[in-house]
């Protein structure tokens, strides 16, 4: 999976792993958004450059299987990567392409990734993900998350 | 037009999303609402969807077994392989033809009676990449990543077994200073 620098177009490569019991001292409100220390019991990943420490952004998921579903409960960039000053693009895009790895690993053609934005930023998730609505919830399913898949991870 | 606010919104919106249900009762009546409109779309999934979702499948299943020591009595390459073929024929001796190996042959390295032989495997890394052209990322060596890690980790693991064996045969007939 790679990100790409904004400003002259590189790419770097990127690694997404569980999060450590030791990152959660760093992962500061003003930074990551939310207290993830309130997501220990889930599981959650973080982004960073490979050979880089750097916590780019994190995402906190919750496998359903019983509905064959991947719910994103948390998702964040690192309070650098927003907006027009951000430094790289495609962190979110890499995060919710990993849960779309856990569920069709998971479940195959009854894969499902979830998440339940509030009405203002659905649009976004829609349009740049290729998600569909359901009441508040929206999800993306095969065929179109192996196409998510597919458009982020390279390895 | 994009007004201000939207603008506002979309730089935002990745920048803490809170997704979290609020309530027990808002999840299940979400979850029941989604699983209904799903259960519909997933009746109009044609075979192709499906088989292109399986063969997804096993390639991240495949890619997630490389990545770290597996200890335990499961025969992976033979489970891969028999997935692989289930889900692309509907009768194992059609793949053993078009590998030009007998059915025999397949069905014994599938049921883990006999070890593929290197021909074997490079039959199967060309099929594959061939199946997965137009499916995803497919790197030509993984099946023979399965194969050998499986074979590391079994060694690893059996160390017990073979070890007492094998020591008699090795000496030191050279000291190394410590």
């Amino acid at each position: 999976m790679i990100i790409v620098e904004t400003s002259t177009g590189i790419e770097h490569r990127v690694k997404i792993s569980l999060v450590d019991s030791v990152d959660y001292k760093a992962l500061s409100k003003e930074r990551y958004f939310f207290d993830w220390k309130e997501e220990q019991n889930f599981e959650v990943y973080k982004l960073c450059i490979v050979g880089s420490s750097e916590i780019l952004g994190l995402i906190s998921l919750e496998r359903i299987p019983s509905e064959w579903r991947v719910h994103i409960r948390l998702l964040t960039v690192s309070f650098e990567m927003q907006g027009k000053k951000k430094i790289y693009d495609n962190i979110a895009g890499n995060l919710i392409a990993h849960s779309a790895k856990i569920a069709v690993a998971d479940y195959a053609e009854l894969a499902c990734v979830s998440l339940r934005p509030k009405t203002e930023i659905a649009k976004h998730y829609i349009d740049k993900y290729n998600m569909i609505s359901k009441g508040l919830t929206l999800s993306i399913e095969v065929p179109e998350i192996l196409n998510l898949i597919n458009q982020f991870d390279h390895d | 037009m994009t007004s201000k606010k939207n603008i506002k919104i979309i730089k935002d919106s990745e920048f803490g999303l809170d997704s979290r249900y609020k309530s027990k009762k808002e999840y299940q009546t979400e979850a029941a609402a989604l699983m209904e409109a799903r259960l519909k779309r997933m009746k109009n999934l044609s075979k192709d969807q499906i088989i292109r979702a399986k063969l997804m499948q096993l390639k991240l299943n495949m890619e997630e077994f490389i990545k770290q020591p597996i200890y335990d009595n499961r025969n992976y390459f033979s489970e891969f392989l028999e997935s692989y073929v289930d889900t692309i024929y509907s009768k194992r001796s059609l793949f053993a033809k078009d590998i030009d190996i007998t059915p025999t042959k397949l069905s014994q390295v599938i049921n883990n009676h006999r070890e593929p032989r290197d021909e074997f495997i490079l039959r199967l890394m060309i099929h594959s990449e061939k199946v997965y052209e137009n499916i995803c990322d497919f790197h030509k060596k993984t099946w023979y990543q399965v194969y050998f890690h499986e074979k590391i980790c079994d060694t690893m693991s059996s160390q017990e077994e073979w070890r007492p064996k094998i020591e008699r045969h090795v000496k030191f007939s050279e000291s190394i200073e410590k």
